[in-house]
Order: structure tokens, then C-alpha cells, then sequence
């Protein structure tokens, strides 16, 4: 099945905001990580810029003052450690942190030369310090070089980078969240037009509505606009179509009925050729135009109610046959819809009735369902003398030249059947319970 | 019986006349919807027969003004297109039967008859009235099982009486229904053919003379 318009619009803005989001979330998170540990390796050269104004040497021995500027260098645990190594590489000071804790200095890796930094990462055991080395030459004794060393505890470090992390995961998170919803509120808004349209589509489809309305956008007015059109042209073309077969009827059938009544006059040795001759033009003509000017399903069409036409059908004959007192029962749902051309059902069901009208001895039953989802079925019963198997089989083999089905009942079921097959349903010719011929026309709902 | 055709197709409207003519009604035809309406309203008719396809005043338009007038005769329609919407619709409007060009003429008649025998309420072309018996279809008469030969004129007073039961047909009535207009007949004439018609009814005497006023059809119908 192929996506939605909506669909589409959404995943794309799903997953371009989530990717350029993500982006902006990982370099975000790399600068302040790395903002952060230079903020660290600061903080350790400001603590090995106070241990050297405040260092005293006697001799051999180190001494500090005793307002300490990092207080945190004499409590145990406090993550702030620090060593003073002298050329050698021996201890020359440790600071109180570094004896409770017992934390050791990386091994040196090579000598700095005097006035270098160094700044490093190491994982001791389960803990990550950063550790900072100075060297410098102790200008007041012997120009000894002495090695600052100063570490710290990354803890502080990292938890401080984790709710950054957090707080801008969220953040991108909830503003991701706001623009898909924002999206989708705006697509949905911007394809409501196009949702009506198919609705209204779909409603002029069923037959409740005969145009679209004008309440669209500009973007869509003008395929509104020529939808209807050529809907308007459609029935228009289909009405003069139509207009033009009734005319050529007219026209064809005057002069038949005046040659009819002409050769009436004369001896019937002369004219049973020509009777002959013209009882198969008037059945071409009939049946011909009958099935030219049928319109078949219609594409926007209408719901004829196949029971109320039923009715006015049943009044008709009545009517025309009342001499005869034929008894009509009708078993027909009153909500029995047909989506389908308004002439072509009455062409039918009025062939149809005529015929049962026309042969039936004293009683027509009318009976239809519509319980079925894929079609509606009507049921024709009377009690006259049925059809004869050949017929049936005559009539119901489309394509059998009207001029070759005797007329009579054939010819109004050949139009009948022809009609039926046009619309895509069934009929069938049985025998009916009452005695007679049983009719069951079925046509897709 | 006088029958109003209107039909627009010339040739088709003279042979309509024509062999109407010759089944012995009085006919009047008129050519387009107009006139036809003209006509329906003027005099009273037994019956007409109207095509749907009229020019100025369509068919359908044309019976539904003359039922809208308490115009009661039956319609006959001719429609030349087969569609049933058409004929649904002259039914609705108030036509009685309808037949579809090209017709035969001879059902054309049959149709007619029933529909003039049906307003009179007559079920079946056979009339009967005791011993008298009415075929309209053949036109044959009968007293007592025995044809009675009767002139065409004869016939047309009996059942024209026959198709107006239980009430008084005037001799100006019967002149209208039977003759064409331009015939300028005396009324004498009617009661020398009521007189010859009861001659040869007899024993019979179903028709009665109510004076001043006409004839009265003593109808016991039996069917």
C-alpha cells in the first residue's frame, strides 16, 4: 500500500529533526565536555601556582605555611592531592589528602624540562583523577628542579557533564516531540481541504451530492473547479446523448408504426414479407437503442431507491391493466438502494413487471432483499405460463441479435439482460413456486 | 363514441383518423398539445388517444391539464420511445393505458374499447343485460342467444346507451357522440333510430323515453 501524504510529511520531518537534533545534541555534549576538563586542568595549575607561593625549602625538607591555600590538600578523601618530586624523581613533599588516601602519582614517563606543563587522564583502580605536572628550577638553594604534581578526582567533573547530558537530552528531546506535533497539527490542517475534497468525492459517488462545494483553498479551487466541470459536462453530454436517442427513436418509430398501418390495409398475401421485414427492423431498432442509450454504473451517480420506483411501477400497470384484477403482492424493504442511472433501473424493473403483468394469470409477487453486502436481489414471481427453457437460454446469451429473439417477452428481456451484464449483476429465468416464471434480477449494491 | 387523437405525425394522425373512422367512432384530431387541450376542454369526448411527444404542450402536460379540469375520459398514450419513464409518467398524470410506436392497429382498437367499456365499468367486452348481450369488440348484438343484424348507426345509439347507464342521454348528447360535426342532423333522426333499434330488440325494451329529456338505458347489469 502506498503511504499517506501525511504519512510521508511526518516521517520526513521525523527523521531529519531527529537527526540534526542528535547532531546538535553530540557537538553540544563534546564542547562541554572538553570545556570542562580544561576548566579541570585550571583549576589544578592555579593549585600548583598557590602551593609555590606559599613553599618554603630548608635544606632538604619542604615546608608549607600554615594558611594553606588549598584547604582540601590536608583533608583525607577530599579528591585534591598533591606531590612536590625533586630531580630525581624522589617525594620530596606529599601533601596530608595523599597519605590518608594513599593515592599514587603516575609513574613519570619522561623528565619535563623546566617550566613545562603536562596534563593527564589516567584510571586508577575505579577511580578517574586528571593529574597536572610542573616542573621548575628552585632558584634560592641550588637551583634544584623541583616537579610539582597536583591531582584531582574526576567525580565533580563527570556528574557535572552527566546532568548537562541530561538536561540537553531532554531539552532536544521535548523540543523534537514539540515540532513532530507541531508538524502533524500543520499537515493536518494543510490537508484538510484535500480530506474534505475525497469526502465530498466519495459522497458524490453514492449519489448525496451532485457537486463539490466552494469552500477550498486557492491551491485546490481550481481542480474543484474543473472536477465539477467535467462532472457537469459528463451529465450533460450524457442528457443530450440521450436526448439524441429518444429523438432517433421518435423519428425511426413514427415512420415504422406509419408503414405498419399501411401495409395493414392491404391483403396479408401481399404484405407477410414486409410484416415480416418490419417486425425485425422495429425489434432492431428497440433493442438497439434501448442498450445505446443505457448509461450504465455510473461514476458519480445516484442512489435510486429501488422500492419506491417499484411502487410507481406496480401504480403504472395497475393502471393499464386493472381490466385484468391482477393481484400484486409486494415483499420489497423499504431502504432497497441501487447506486446506479435513475432510467436505466426503471428500464428494467419496468420490463420486467410488464412482462409478469403482461402473461401472469391472476397473480404478480414482488420480493427483494438487501441484507447481502456485495449485491441487492429482487424476485419476480407470477403464475402464467413460464418461459420456455430455449427462450431463457435465447434471451440470457448476450450478443444474440434482437432481430433473431421472437419479440414478444424476448425482446424486453433481451434489453433487460443487456442492461443487467452492464451493470455488472445477474439474471436468471427460473420457474416460480406461484406456477409461472421466476425473475431474479441481482445488482451489485 | 367520439374520440379526440392528437397526434403531431401527419401521415400517422390521418391513419389513425381513418381507421377510427371506419371502427365507426367520430373523431376529432387535433396536431400539437395546444389544440389538443382546445379541444379536450370544448366537447366531451369518449375517449382519447394522445402521443408524449407533442409540439407546444407535451403529452404529459396536456393529460395532467385535462384531469386538473375534471376532464374524466380515458387516455390512451402513444409514446415512440420505449423508455418507461415516459410512460410511468402519462400514467401518473392521469392516462389509463399507454402502447408503444409502431403499433398494431388492431390492438390499438382493442385497447380502445377496453378503455371506453372500463369507464363505463364493464370488466369484459361481453355486455350482458339479461337476455340482451353486447359484444363490443365484434360489435355483435344478441337477443336471447339469437344475432340481431342492426345498422352501423344503430349499433353506435345502443352502445353508446350501454356505455352510459343510469342516467338520461340526451338526444343532442347522443347527436355529439355519434356524428361528426359537421353533420347537421335533425333530431329526428335519433328517434327513427331508437325507434328501429327497440323494433328490433324486441320483446326486449331496455330503452326508455324520458320526455323532454332523452333516453334512459335501464341497466340490470348481470355480469
Amino acid at each position: 500500500m502506498k503511504l499517506g501524504i501525511q504519512t510521508r510529511l511526518l516521517i520526513t520531518t521525523t527523521v531529519v529533526l531527529g537527526t540534526s537534533l542528535t547532531l546538535a545534541g553530540v557537538v553540544l555534549d563534546r564542547s562541554f565536555q572538553a570545556s570542562i576538563v580544561a576548566g579541570a586542568e585550571e583549576q589544578l595549575r592555579l593549585v600548583i601556582y598557590s602551593l609555590m607561593g606559599s613553599m618554603d625549602r630548608y635544606g632538604d625538607e619542604i615546608r608549607f605555611n600554615l594558611d594553606f591555600p588549598e584547604p582540601r590538600l590536608n583533608q583525607p578523601e577530599s579528591g585534591l592531592y598533591a606531590v612536590v618530586d625533586s630531580d630525581d624523581g624522589d617525594q620530596r613533599w606529599r601533601s596530608p589528602s595523599v597519605i590518608t588516601t594513599g593515592v599514587r602519582f603516575p609513574e613519570r614517563q619522561a623528565a619535563l624540562s623546566a617550566g613545562e606543563f603536562r596534563f593527564e587522564s589516567v584510571r586508577q583502580g575505579a577511580v578517574d583523577r586528571f593529574f597536572l605536572s610542573y616542573a621548575v628550577i628552585w632558584e634560592d638553594t641550588d637551583e634544584a628542579l623541583l616537579t610539582f604534581r597536583v591531582g584531582t578526582d574526576q567525580a565533580p567533573f563527570r556528574s557535572a557533564i552527566q546532568g548537562f547530558r541530561r538536561n540537553l537530552y531532554v531539552g532536544l528531546g521535548a523540543v523534537t516531540l514539540l515540532f513532530v506535533l507541531a508538524q502533524y497539527l500543520a499537515v493536518r490542517w494543510g490537508l484538510m481541504p484535500l480530506r474534505t475534497m475525497a469526502g465530498e468525492v466519495r459522497e458524490m459517488e453514492e449519489g448525496h451530492r451532485e457537486r463539490l462545494s466552494d469552500r477550498y483553498p486557492t491551491e485546490l479551487r481550481g481542480l474543484a473547479q474543473n472536477l465539477d466541470r467535467f462532472v457537469a459536462h459528463e451529465q450533460r453530454s450524457r442528457a443530450r446523448y440521450r436526448k439524441a436517442m429518444e429523438d432517433l427513436a421518435h423519428s425511426l418509430k413514427t415512420p415504422l408504426a406509419v408503414i405498419r398501418n399501411a401495409l395493414g390495409e392491404k391483403a396479408p398475401a401481399e404484405s407477410a414479407l414486409l410484416q415480416e421485414q418490419l417486425d425485425r427492423m422495429e425489434s432492431s431498432v428497440t433493442y438497439q437503442l434501448s442498450r445505446a442509450s443505457a448509461t450504465g454504473p455510473v461514476v458519480v451517480g445516484h442512489i435510486v431507491n429501488a422500492a419506491n420506483m417499484i411502487e410507481r411501477l406496480v401504480r403504472a400497470l395497475q393502471t393499464a391493466y386493472s381490466e385484468r384484477g391482477i393481484e400484486v403482492v409486494q415483499d420489497v424493504p423499504e431502504d432497497l438502494n441501487v447506486r446506479g442511472d435513475e432510467r436505466d433501473l426503471m428500464e428494467m424493473l419496468g420490463n420486467l413487471l410488464e412482462n409478469a403483468f403482461k402473461y401472469t394469470a391472476s397473480r404478480v409477487r414482488i420480493s427483494a432483499e438487501c441484507s447481502n453486502v456485495v449485491c441487492i436481489c429482487i424476485c419476480i414471481d407470477d403464475d402464467g405460463p413460464g418461459i420456455e427453457p430455449e427462450l431463457r437460454q435465447q434471451v440470457l446469451n448476450r450478443g444474440t441479435r434482437a432481430d433473431q429473439v421472437q419479440s414478444g417477452q424476448g425482446i424486453g428481456l433481451s434489453v433487460v439482460a443487456e442492461l443487467v451484464a452492464l451493470y455488472q449483476g445477474e439474471l436468471k429465468i427460473g420457474e416460480s413456486p406461484l406456477g409461472g416464471a421466476r425473475i431474479r434480477l441481482e445488482l451489485p449494491r | 363514441m367520439r374520440i379526440l387523437v392528437v397526434e403531431d405525425e401527419q401521415i400517422l394522425r390521418e391513419q389513425l383518423a381513418d381507421k377510427l373512422k371506419s371502427a365507426g367512432y367520430v373523431v376529432d384530431v387535433a396536431e400539437d398539445g395546444e389544440e389538443g387541450l382546445y379541444f379536450g376542454r370544448e366537447y366531451e369526448y369518449d375517449a382519447a388517444i394522445i402521443d408524449l411527444g407533442l409540439p407546444k404542450l407535451n403529452g404529459i402536460d396536456l393529460i395532467s391539464q385535462l384531469r386538473n379540469e375534471e376532464r374524466r375520459f380515458p387516455v390512451l398514450v402513444l409514446t415512440a420511445r420505449s423508455n418507461w419513464q415516459d410512460k410511468v409518467e402519462g400514467l401518473e398524470a392521469g392516462a389509463d393505458d399507454y402502447l408503444t410506436k409502431p403499433f398494431q392497429m388492431e390492438e390499438l382498437l382493442a385497447r380502445l374499447n377496453a378503455l371506453i367499456r372500463r369507464a363505463a365499468g364493464y370488466a369484459s367486452p361481453v355486455i350482458t343485460d339479461g337476455a340482451l348481450s353486447v359484444d363490443t369488440a365484434k360489435k355483435e348484438v344478441r337477443v336471447e342467444q339469437a344475432v340481431v343484424e342492426l345498422t352501423a348507426y344503430e349499433y353506435k345509439v345502443l352502445e353508446y346507451l350501454i356505455l352510459n347507464p343510469g342516467r338520461v342521454v340526451s338526444k343532442t348528447e347522443l347527436t355529439e357522440h355519434l356524428y361528426e360535426q359537421d353533420y347537421d342532423r335533425d333530431s329526428n333522426v335519433i328517434e327513427v333510430f331508437v325507434g328501429r333499434l327497440r323494433k328490433k330488440l324486441n320483446p326486449l325494451n331496455p330503452i326508455r323515453t324520458v320526455r323532454g329529456q332523452g333516453y334512459h338505458f335501464n341497466a340490470e347489469r348481470s355480469d
